[in-house]
């Protein structure tokens, strides 16, 4: 019986992908580094990466890199974080992270720590404090 | 066995790119040749500039002053550490005269820039063998600047062209757009005439200096390949730095020429 139906036949959910047809993905580690005594919230964090994002590469532009936020990843104290896009749009993701300067009201700069394949060598170097 | 082998080829091959990617940060030396402190037009002090550059992992940092209130600054250069993190003092020419004084200065500094913009500044710039750097000469243009003839003269030269990420930052919209199209313009006459290109943060504070992933995608962005974009933060500026050096030199007459005693 097909792995993607129950007992009596109902759809459970989608079948998964076999690896040649899935989509090549590159998660990034980031810190970001504020002014001193000037701190964000992640929800402005989200807010600044979406807005440069869109502006930078449009609507559609943004739909090409498959961009996601990481949100489990995100770890306040040290402010590292993940995202996610695929393998042919690093570059226009981590130009547009260079477009951020302020976060709200803060100054901020983006460091890159690492581009990796998969997300478990980045938990590997300890860039991720989510462990599940 | 020949599907093997592509495969093997394709595998090999994505490994050597995600690999120096990872490295970029940590084995290749990156450096920032257009930075401008307080004594310049800048807001940060040096101090704050060079902490912030060695936390982004860059190796060197060219500090870059106006011709207004000429001074070598060989103090900033004593006061740190050259050893471990490369400190070069620069000197920024807008006009014609100004270049004249700092041709007439050049053993006193490291990089001699000049910011183009004005089509008689462009061309005296690629033309002058003193010159490292010619930056931004799409400053508030129409056009590019730079033509297939100032490409040649800047190959023969050695002039590199500069892409300025401040430039990006600073305008919005359709500016951003107008600015980075002729920058792209002028990346593909100085891929086709073999002019050096580097890729630099232009930054007026600490705040503005970005990482040297992000730099080097910028480049990718502008038409140039992984490689010559990686080349463009870390492999051309050293190689400025060095002919620098020997320009800086007594013996130095000019490109190619100079005294064996």
């Amino acid at each position: 019986m097909d792995n993607a139906r129950g007992e009596g036949g109902e759809m459970k959910g989608l079948k998964n992908l076999p690896l040649s047809l899935r989509e090549r993905k590159r998660y990034i580690a980031f810190k970001i580094i504020p002014e001193e005594g000037e701190d964000f919230t992640y929800s402005d964090l989200q807010a600044g990466i979406w807005n440069t994002l869109l502006d930078f590469l449009g609507e559609y532009g943004v739909s090409r890199t498959s961009f996601w936020l990481m949100k489990d990843c995100w770890d306040e104290g040290q402010k590292m974080g993940i995202l996610r896009c695929n393998h042919k749009s690093i570059d226009v993701v981590l130009t547009s992270l260079g477009m951020i300067d302020r976060l709200g009201d803060n100054r901020i700069t983006f460091k890159i720590l690492n581009i990796t394949g998969t997300i478990n060598s980045i938990k590997k170097k300890n860039y991720c404090s989510f462990k599940g | 066995m020949t599907v093997f082998l592509e495969n093997w080829f394709i595998k090999s091959a994505y490994k050597i790119n995600l690999g120096s990617l990872l490295f970029c940060g940590e084995v290749m030396k990156c450096f920032d040749l257009h930075v401008s402190p307080a004594f310049s037009e800048g807001r940060s002090s040096p101090e704050q500039i060079i902490e912030r550059a060695r936390l982004l992992g860059f190796s060197g940092i060219c500090l870059v002053d106006g011709i207004k209130n000429y001074k070598p600054h060989r103090e900033i250069k004593s006061s740190f550490d050259t050893k471990k993190f490369g400190i070069f003092i620069g000197f920024e020419a807008t006009k014609a005269s100004d270049l004249d004084r700092l041709v007439g200065k050049r053993r006193e500094f490291d990089i001699l820039i000049v910011k183009g913009g004005d089509l008689k500044i462009n061309r005296r710039a690629v033309e002058t063998p003193e010159v490292d750097i010619l930056s931004i000469p799409e400053y508030e243009r129409i056009d590019s600047g730079f033509n297939h003839i100032m490409a040649k003269l800047a190959k023969t030269n050695q002039v590199a062209l500069e892409i300025n990420f401040r430039e990006a930052l600073n305008s919005h919209k359709s500016t951003r757009s107008h600015i980075m199209q002729k920058m792209a313009l002028n990346m593909m006459l100085a891929k086709k005439f073999r002019v050096p290109v580097i890729t630099t943060s232009g930054a007026f504070s600490h705040l503005q200096l970005k990482d040297p992933y992000i730099l080097s995608s910028f480049g990718v962005l502008l038409g140039l390949t992984p490689e010559e974009s990686r080349a463009a933060i870390s492999k051309t500026p050293e190689d400025i730095i060095t002919v620098s050096k020997e320009k800086q030199a007594e013996e130095w007459i000019m490109l190619g020429v100079k005294v064996v005693k």
